[in-house]
């Protein structure tokens, strides 16, 4: 998975324009006017399930209408991973997959149609945008022990990256 | 941007974007206001400050357009932040029609996203 942090809201434009105005600089009330935009790539579309349930932010996701899937573009989770009869099993299956679905695709099935058959683990990319509010309510969730594996990875990335580049907002409201 | 149409990394996106130049952008731009596809314009984000604006004026915005935060500063100054969606959104409703122009004009004075201001609301582009 790798994600970018494509924008974020300068604290220290927004920290002048207060200044200007006599107005002390209160991270807690910026939060619903610091954005940040995340590009994310290669994560699964079982991710991106949970990920949109976090509903104040704007996403733009991959589509599997237009694009082709590969089988190359999966995620395989470690407990699958490390279980050898378990991986079997899910290897020989994403191919069996697969191989329908180019069959499909090459018989004059729609790929809107054809997606259908494809698993969750597929691999997705996305741009989301979204206030500091929000990403701490969506770090707060999905960092805890009881998210799984790959949301964690994923809510921690983005809590590390928007930590590097507004410091002052995190390292007062979210250290606990 | 277009994210779902592409299985590009970001930066070739980006690159291309770059390439094609403002005539291209405006083509985007305007696909995007006619399809009604405003949700790409969600990721591009204005925060201002609204000055000398009474509560009762800022209260018919956040109620009426859900994805407007505001947040008082002091005396009548106000914090604002919107997307760019909620801003066509605001330029199409009488309720927000007031606060778009003069947003719009701001941005206009500032020379921001000067493209975007002649395509979704026919600002023309300053020649200087």
């Amino acid at each position: 998975m790798r994600i970018k942090l494509l924008y974020h809201t300068d604290l220290d434009v927004l920290k002048g324009v207060l200044f200007q105005k006599n107005i002390p600089f209160d991270p807690e009330a910026v939060l619903d006017h610091v954005v940040y935009m995340f590009e994310i790539e290669d994560c699964s579309r079982v991710t991106t399930h949970q990920l949109v349930r976090h509903r104040a932010v704007s996403y733009d996701q991959e589509s599997q209408r237009f694009s082709a899937a590969t089988r190359e573009g999966v995620v395989t989770p470690p407990s699958i991973q490390s279980n050898e009869t378990a991986f079997r099993a899910y290897d020989d299956t994403l191919k069996a997959i697969y191989m329908t679905y180019e069959k499909m695709v090459a018989a004059g099935v729609p790929k809107e149609d054809a997606r259908y058959i494809l698993p969750s683990a597929i691999k997705t990319k996305l741009v989301m945008t979204l206030s500091a509010r929000s990403l701490m309510h969506l770090v707060w969730q999905r960092t805890a022990l009881q998210a799984q594996w790959e949301i964690r990875e994923l809510a921690t990335t983005m809590h590390k990256l928007a930590q590097e580049a507004t410091p002052e907002l995190w390292a007062r409201i979210i250290e606990r | 941007m277009r994210r779902c149409y592409s299985t590009r990394a970001i930066e070739d996106i980006e690159s291309e974007l770059e390439l094609k130049g403002p005539e291209y952008w405006k083509y985007l731009l305007s696909k995007a206001l006619q399809d009604k596809s405003l949700d790409v314009l969600e990721h591009f984000v204005l925060t201002l400050i609204l000055e000398e604006t009474e509560e009762a004026d800022v209260c018919v915005l956040t109620m009426n357009f859900p994805y407007l935060r505001a947040t008082h500063l002091s005396g009548n100054d106000w914090l604002l932040t919107l997307n760019a969606r909620t801003l066509v959104e605001l330029w199409r409703d009488p309720r927000g029609m007031s606060a778009a122009k003069m947003i719009v004009s701001e941005l206009d004075s500032k020379n921001t996203c000067p493209i975007f201001n002649e395509v979704a609301f026919g600002v023309k582009i300053n020649a200087n």
